[in-house]
């Protein structure tokens, strides 16, 4: 349809309205506050860069940012490994178009299910007399349970899970447009699968790679119920500090370590995106 | 002849090896959804646990968490909150967002990428940060508990879901289509009513569940604005889960789960698989 001049903005204005208003300003409201000071309780009214100042040379920062970085890099770089040869064996594996959406179907359905949910599964599953310790008891690979609730390791596990579909779907939505002609030319050209694969498939799907790392790793960096619920306390990252300042009424430290992890999401984005610009497009 | 031999056997071979790798692929395939499923699976199996703690196998079978579930008043009032406010949300997000869509595919706006990013950007933005911002706001204009708070947060989280979709599904249609009914004298409300939805029923539908779906799942987001009193389902969960973590949140899991699959399913038929199909390729 045309639109044009005042009839598009009259189009725009209700969705613009939302995001300033709901949206823009909030977290203006909010953000600001790191430039305010907490003290004794309450928060003081004057100008300071001081929250900034004390919260960037306490080495408890750099504690919560490197745990926060390295829980969102290991989720990321497991989701990836599992999640790629998952979306190839469904493109190359699968034939039956029922099957396909079938088995596409099933490796969706656990993000229908609240995350709430899906981490007291984990819970459940890595308990020191849950399933998994059961069951490398029962197998004799260990004798004594290993401990993978309440530290980095069960928040890992159970993060990998929640969000291997949104690793596995960018990765199969590029196989899917990948041009078939250009395998069965490598083969007449005598290159064998695995040649194939790292030569051909692989450098070409790299946009739905790094489209499933931004997904996951921005999804990875602001998790709240995972590492609240399953990290014991022993899990301290960028999400978890807004969290208690802000029960703490500290809105200033609070607002300082979210926009450190917003800072920290849009560079990923921005790292990510650029990567994205200059990979060859399918 | 000599090499006739030696060439079937080559293909014999490659044959072999090419069955083997479809069986590696495809056990690997079945455990990944195995994976995917397993956490849902053990909240079913402890919903029937006879014991509060966490044991594999349970020691026993038993109905008591469903009597504890339906004895627990809060879980149904807040179940029925979380619906009202995801229907709600989506509901907005669907009013406020076609307009923004048909802008975004159809006119000539300066800085259009830029406007784009803009609505989008709330799918990055960490949820805690924009869960705390909303706190104060709402709290600074005096908007403190019910649900209305809420309907306009998760509106704002949905509604870059919504704008994407509907916007990937208008740039299918034809424009002409709409101009030709612009130039018999149509307005613009009446071509977005009766030309363009019709046309886009299963974007529509398809980004309708997705929203409903998302707004089901806000913890970090609403966290902050519910006081007790108007905690929504997942919230009311977190909640429980920070103090108990007996089998009657798996009891609860379990009927979410079977809501869920009811959705999904509901959701494929007002899609009538044709979009779904689309989705996923051929």
């Amino acid at each position: 349809m045309r639109l044009q001049g005042p009839l598009a903005l009259a189009f725009l204005a209700p969705a613009l309205l939302v995001m300033l208003g709901l949206y823009a300003v909030p977290l203006g409201v909010y953000l600001v506050n790191g430039f305010h000071r907490f003290e004794a309780g309450r928060i003081l009214p004057g100008w300071t860069w001081e929250t900034y100042a004390a919260f960037f040379t306490d080495p408890f920062a750099y504690r919560v940012i490197g745990q926060s970085l390295r829980l969102a890099v290991l989720v990321t770089g497991l989701a990836l490994l599992l999640g790629y040869p998952l979306a190839y064996a469904l493109h190359t594996r699968v034939r039956r178009p029922g099957s396909r959406a079938a088995v596409a179907l099933l490796l969706f359905s656990p993000l229908v299910v609240s995350v709430v949910v899906r981490t007291y599964g984990w819970f459940i599953l890595l308990a020191t007399r849950g399933l998994v310790n059961t069951a490398l008891r029962a197998s004799g690979l260990i004798d004594a349970p290993l401990p993978l609730l309440f530290n980095l390791r069960g928040v890992v596990v159970s993060l990998t899970h929640i969000l291997l579909p949104f690793a596995v779907f960018p990765i199969y939505s590029v196989l899917v447009r990948l041009d078939t002609t250009l395998k069965d030319a490598a083969r007449d050209l005598g290159a064998g699968p695995w040649a194939t694969f790292t030569h051909l498939t692989l450098p070409l799907t790299m946009p739905g790679v790094v489209a499933a790392a931004l997904i996951c790793f921005t999804l990875a960096l602001s998790s709240f119920v995972t590492p609240q619920l399953l990290g014991g306390g022993r899990v301290q990252v960028l999400p978890l500090v807004v969290y208690q300042s802000t029960v703490e009424i500290n809105w200033p430290l609070g607002a300082v370590a979210g926009l450190t992890l917003l800072v920290l999401s849009l560079a990923a984005v921005w790292t990510l995106n650029g990567l994205l610009r200059r990979l060859p497009s399918v | 002849m000599g090499v006739l031999v030696q060439d079937l056997r080559a293909a014999a071979r490659e044959e072999r090896a090419e069955a083997v790798r479809t069986l590696v692929l495809r056990a690997g395939l079945a455990l990944g959804v195995g994976f995917v499923l397993l956490p849902l699976a053990i909240v079913v199996v402890y919903s029937f646990s006879s014991v509060a703690y966490g044991v594999f196998p349970p020691p026993g079978l038993s109905l008591r968490w469903y009597g504890h579930l339906l004895a627990q008043e809060a879980f149904r009032g807040a179940f029925l909150r979380s619906v009202g406010i995801g229907v709600c949300a989506t509901a907005l997000a669907l009013a406020v967002g076609l307009p923004a869509a048909v802008v975004l595919v159809r006119a000539r706006v300066p800085g259009r990428d830029l406007l784009r990013a803009f609505l989008l950007s709330p799918i990055v933005m960490p949820k805690i940060v924009l869960g705390v911002g909303w706190f104060i706001f709402f709290a600074r204009l005096g908007l403190e508990g019910g649900v209305g708070p809420l309907v306009l947060a998760h509106t704002v989280v949905v509604l870059p879901f919504v704008v994407t979709i509907l916007a990937a599904n208008l740039v299918g249609l034809d424009p002409s289509v709409e101009e030709a009914a612009q130039d018999l004298g149509a307005g613009v409300a009446t071509v977005l009513w009766r030309i363009v939805l019709p046309q886009i029923r299963p974007g529509v539908a398809v980004s309708a569940v997705l929203a409903f779906i998302v707004s089901f799942d806000q913890v970090e987001s609403s966290i902050f604005l519910t006081r007790g009193a108007n905690n929504t389902l997942p919230v009311e969960m977190f909640l429980y889960m920070e103090k108990w973590q007996d089998p009657t949140i798996a009891a609860l899991s379990t009927v979410l789960i079977g809501f869920a699959a009811a959705l999904v399913a509901a959701g494929l038929v007002l899609a009538r698989g044709a979009d779904l199909r689309r989705l996923l390729g051929r």
